[in-house]
């Protein structure tokens, strides 16, 4: 192969590979469909094996579980019982204290906002929950940093651990757990703890690490045992990222608390949207919804000053005042003031809300639903099934015909020799696949050509080793018989991906090369990265009901905000010389962001293509909940029937994908950052 | 303490190897080989880092010893296995006579609080103490109260001349001091073996040369035995009382400042020496022939043993007269006093 690139080559032999596929599909039909005869019953081995294990913990887990009931009941009964004048005026001395005077006025709002609308009491359950789970998840995640910074050699291990549990869906979390601690809060609880704590692990051993030496080494020289030199001196050094790493937690413990209420059985605001969503009242679930974001908005901005470089220092005085002021106003209006969950003053809102989107959605059917439609079938079909058969007389307009398939090959073909000419053949064989692709469509895929062409691109972003462990991972999901789900799955998030990608991409791209527009885009960006995933399909299903589209929209909603953060953060932080440099040279503001901006910034919009990859595959279970096809169902599915098997297995090929898409990404970034010399 | 006639830090042998078992190659290497240098060869061979090679030399109690070397030569990886904070590969350190590579971690505990102090070079401040708390933090984890270690902090906090700053935090201080902090720091356990690694190397020269001056004048006072790194030839000079020169892992010279000066053992020590005024280090004794039998004139400019050569030579110029200054043409246009010559090209007097 001298001569070619590593990129042509590893084109070519998927070429290959694909159109040998594509030649023997009819005489040989197991290239398409994986023969079920082959598929190894891994999901009930799985099953099998985790119901025995399942069962053998069970009695330690139901005596935890009965351990944690007591200060779950205790933090809800404070919670639910104290008087809610005091649990607004003790959050806003709090909020004092943290942030000032801002702060402490966006907790009276917020809390008043809840407090008026009548969720109250289920809110106070919410808190009561994450207020146990969290301090869980701190102790856990805080050990397992701490031992892991202590004993090196457990470092790797541990840290490949953390990258699974975070790419594992976070409902996969809740089948075993549901056969362990039964139905009940308590699940959530634990569920919200698990999911909390690797950030948490993460960032301490991250904060431990970033420890000068000099300062470990002056702890040492100063005659401090390990512990002291641990304790004073190098977990306060690296306090600033330990408490990014409490507010990750936080806001992780949250949003699966709100998760675990798919599990049912707590009376608490994530059950509420839940609810009112499944009854159709967009406009109470809209609100809920609402008050979760309060909660999410206030949890991360107060936590998030704890991270601030230089704090400034708030009057503690005035937040003993503040108190001071809750405990007397509800001991003055003790018997006086209303029960909180009567309150509900936005209702006439949400009706008025339900009743305008009706008549909206009325109004603009027509528009809506062309929309919907066409996107379904113009660019979502065709991806899934293939144009071969998505073009249909009654969608289309006509039937497609092999004369068409012929034309688009022949297409792809010239367009590869015109690339090949030009010295470009690893793009012009790429066309060429692309062509193939969208005519057979991504869930039809021949499986050999699959395996071949993701471990071709493996082998060019991250050499033999991951070429391998791509192939052999992708195998394991192919012979548990969840391979159909599994394309499905990769179908709706690459489309999504990629959708993401060019749109991301330009809004970042337009955030970079004007100010303005960025002052408008970050706090979007920031209000949506503050949102808790089970939120964003509430505007979605308002307006475009239950369906695949919707689902569409709220993993684009989720999954977008990191290209553009980090495509305009890869595009603005280019180095003042090389811009001076450029300037010097008569570059043109367009040349400039095409030949040194752009290319600078590469790896950065890789990484932010990676997140969103992450993100994608991360709302793809949740949007389950609103109707898609593919491994996100299963794991749904598998919840409702409590079939652990199932669950972990669909749970584990899942992050199969998002663990094979992260690391060919991160390969492909690393590449480009070497070649940059950074 | 001992007798001043054992080193207070005794060397021998010393080897720092980085890498994947690095003891037992390290043993293996050393039987096989007669010289550590094919010995170090054989090891780099195997992908191993002999940071520091065979390193043997004492420090008498009370010396100011300045290991000088390049970066990468294995100083600082050297001063690292003398104070411990690197566990030697092979060879003896002796402190006060006390093997410390074998020393329990209990021993190296006590010994740190009681006998070793240490300056870095980014000043390893704890960020989230005060000036006053991380001065007393040596203390502190001896468990003496806080009012008592305040107060012995804030002695020291006035001998580095950091007095007023005690509640300030390191990121409010400027980088010269900060590094008052770290010396501060070192000194307040009473230690009686000072390490300081590359102390002033972070500091502009100005606050650098300021704060050279206060360091000899704390040596002067406390006379504590002193190891010190840098990679400035000059600092090496001013300073010490012996200079030890690394390269590449290996000790190549020790000596005096007028010994490496004058007497370079090899050409990358003479290379180093080059850029240096050696009229300023070097005294007369040095180039003078000694003995009363010999011949010589009749001017006597006061020469003594102890001056230095720019003294010297300028003493001597002075018996000149004033000489002339032509243009290409051989037109005059003034005259020189050689004595001038002399003391513009002396930058201080020695």
């Amino acid at each position: 192969m001298a001569g070619l690139s590593k990129g042509a080559a590893a084109a070519l032999f998927a070429a290959a590979a694909g159109a040998l596929c594509l030649l023997l599909e009819s005489s040989l039909p197991w290239l398409v469909k994986f023969p079920a005869a082959w598929v190894l019953p891994a999901t009930d081995w799985v099953g099998a094996v985790m119901e025995w294990f399942l069962a053998l913990i069970k009695p330690a887990a139901r005596s935890f579980s009965a351990l944690m009931y007591y200060p779950m009941e205790a933090a809800n009964y404070v919670l639910s019982n104290t008087p809610w004048p005091l649990v607004i005026f003790a959050t806003t001395a709090l909020a004092w204290i943290l942030g000032g005077v801002r702060m402490a006025l966006m907790a009276v709002v917020g809390l008043g906002f809840v407090l008026a609308s009548g969720y109250w009491p289920e809110s106070m359950n919410t808190l009561a929950l994450v207020a146990v789970s969290v301090p869980l998840a701190l102790i856990i995640g805080g050990g397992i940093g701490i031992l892991a910074n202590e004993y090196p050699r457990i470092r790797q291990p541990v840290q490949a651990l953390l990258d699974v549990m975070q790419t594992v869906p976070t409902f996969a979390y809740l089948t075993p757990l549901l056969v362990l601690f039964g139905f009940g809060p308590v699940v959530g609880l634990i569920a919200s703890a698990i999911y909390a704590a690797p950030p948490m692990a993460r960032n301490v051993l991250l904060g431990l690490e970033r420890v000068e030496p000099e300062i470990k080494e002056a702890a040492v020289m100063s005659g401090g045992t390990r512990l002291q030199q641990l304790f004073q001196c190098e977990i306060p050094s690296a306090g600033q990222q330990i408490m990014v790493g409490v507010n990750q937690c936080l806001m992780a413990a949250l949003s699966m608390v709100i998760i675990a209420a798919v599990i049912g059985g707590f009376d608490d605001i994530g059950w509420e949207v839940l609810l009112t969503m499944r009854k159709a009242q967009f406009g109470q679930s809209l609100l809920a919804g609402l008050v979760i974001v309060i909660f999410a908005i206030l949890i991360d901005r107060m936590s998030g000053t704890l991270t601030q470089d230089r704090r400034q220092k708030h009057d503690p005085r005035v937040a003993w005042g503040i108190l001071a002021l809750g405990v007397l106003v509800s001991a003055v209006f003790w018997g006086s003031v209303q029960q909180p969950g009567t309150y509900a003053l936005f209702n006439p809102v949400a009706d008025s809300v339900d009743r305008g989107l009706s008549a909206f959605t009325s109004a603009n059917a027509e528009v809506l639903t062309a929309l919907k439609n066409n996107v379904m079938f113009y660019v979502l079909l065709p991806i899934r099934i293939g144009l071969d058969q998505a073009v249909l007389p009654f969608t289309w307009g006509f039937a497609w015909t092999p004369a068409m398939s012929l034309v688009l090959f022949a297409a792809g073909a010239a367009a590869a020799v015109v690339f090949a000419v030009r010295g470009q053949l690893a793009l012009g064989v790429m066309l060429l696949i692309a062509a193939g692709m969208l005519e057979t469509g991504i869930s039809q895929l021949p499986w050999p050509f699959v395996l071949v062409g993701a471990g071709a691109l493996a082998w060019v972003a991250g050499g033999r080793g991951l070429a391998i462990l791509t192939v052999v991972l992708l195998g394991t999901i192919l012979l548990s018989g969840l391979w159909e789900r599994a394309l499905l799955s990769l179908y709706l998030s690459g489309a999504a991906v990629f959708a993401c990608a060019v749109m991301g991409g330009a809004i970042g791209l337009v955030s970079a090369v004007s100010p303005g527009v960025w002052r408008v885009v970050r706090p979007v960006c920031d209000m949506l990265q503050t949102i808790p995933l089970f939120v964003f399909l509430i505007p979605v299903l308002m307006v475009f009901q239950i369906g695949e589209f919707s689902a569409f929209l709220a993993i684009i909603a989720y999954a977008i905000v990191p290209m553009i953060r980090y495509t305009r953060h890869g595009l603005v932080s280019t180095p003042d010389e090389m811009i001076e440099a450029a300037t010097a040279s008569g570059a043109t503001r367009w040349q400039m962001l095409k030949d040194i901006r752009a290319p600078y910034a590469a790896p950065s919009i890789l990484l932010g293509l990676n997140q969103t990859i992450l993100y994608a595959f991360a709302m793809l279970v949740i949007a389950a909940l609103i109707g898609t096809t593919g491994l996100g169902q299963s794991i749904y599915l598998a919840l409702g029937q409590a079939d652990v098997g199932l669950g972990i297995s669909a749970g584990a090929a899942m992050a199969i994908l998002a663990l094979i898409a992260d690391r060919m990404v991160q390969g492909f970034a690393e590449e480009r950052r070497k070649a940059l010399g950074l | 303490m001992t007798g001043s006639d054992t080193p207070a830090i005794t060397c021998r042998n010393v080897w720092q190897v980085f890498g994947n078992n690095a003891d037992s190659a390290l043993k293996e290497a050393l039987s096989r080989h007669e010289t550590p240098e094919t010995a170090a060869l054989e090891l780099r061979g195997k992908g191993l880092i002999p940071a520091v090679q065979d390193a043997s030399f004492d420090v008498k109690e009370g010396e100011l010893f300045v290991i000088m070397g390049l970066s990468g030569s294995g100083k600082s990886t050297l001063i690292r296995c003398i104070s411990h904070l690197l566990h030697a590969t092979g060879g003896e350190i002796r402190i006060d006579g006390e093997n410390i590579v074998e020393a329990s971690p209990k021993r190296l505990i006590e010994l740190r609080r009681k006998k070793l102090g240490m300056v870095f070079q980014h000043f390893g401040l704890f960020p989230h103490m005060t000036v006053a708390e991380n001065v007393a933090y040596p203390l502190r984890v001896q468990g003496v109260k806080k009012k008592q270690r305040l107060a012995k902090a804030q002695e020291v906090i006035d001998l580095v001349g950091l007095g007023g700053r005690e509640t300030n935090y390191p990121r409010e201080l400027s980088g010269g001091q900060r590094q008052r902090v770290g010396i501060a720091r070192s000194l307040v356990a009473d230690c009686s073996v000072w390490f300081l690694d590359e102390p002033f190397s972070a500091l502009d020269p100005l606050i650098r040369r300021q704060l050279q001056d206060e360091f000899l004048e704390i040596q002067a006072k406390l006379k504590t035995t002193i190891v010190f790194i840098t990679h400035d030839i000059n600092e090496a000079l001013k300073l010490a009382d012996r200079i030890a020169i690394m390269r590449d892992g290996k000790v190549v010279q020790i000596g005096t400042p007028a010994d490496i000066v004058l007497r370079p053992a090899d050409d990358y020590v003479r290379e180093f020496s080059k850029d240096v005024a050696k009229g300023r280090h070097a005294h007369v004794s040095s180039v003078m022939l000694p003995g009363e039998h010999h011949v010589y004139g009749a001017d006597d400019p006061g020469l003594r043993q102890d001056m230095t050569l720019d003294a010297a030579l300028a003493r001597c110029m002075e018996l000149y007269e004033p000489v002339p200054v032509r243009t290409p043409e051989g037109k005059l246009v003034g005259v020189v006093n050689p004595a001038d010559l002399a003391a513009a090209l002396q930058v201080e007097q020695g």
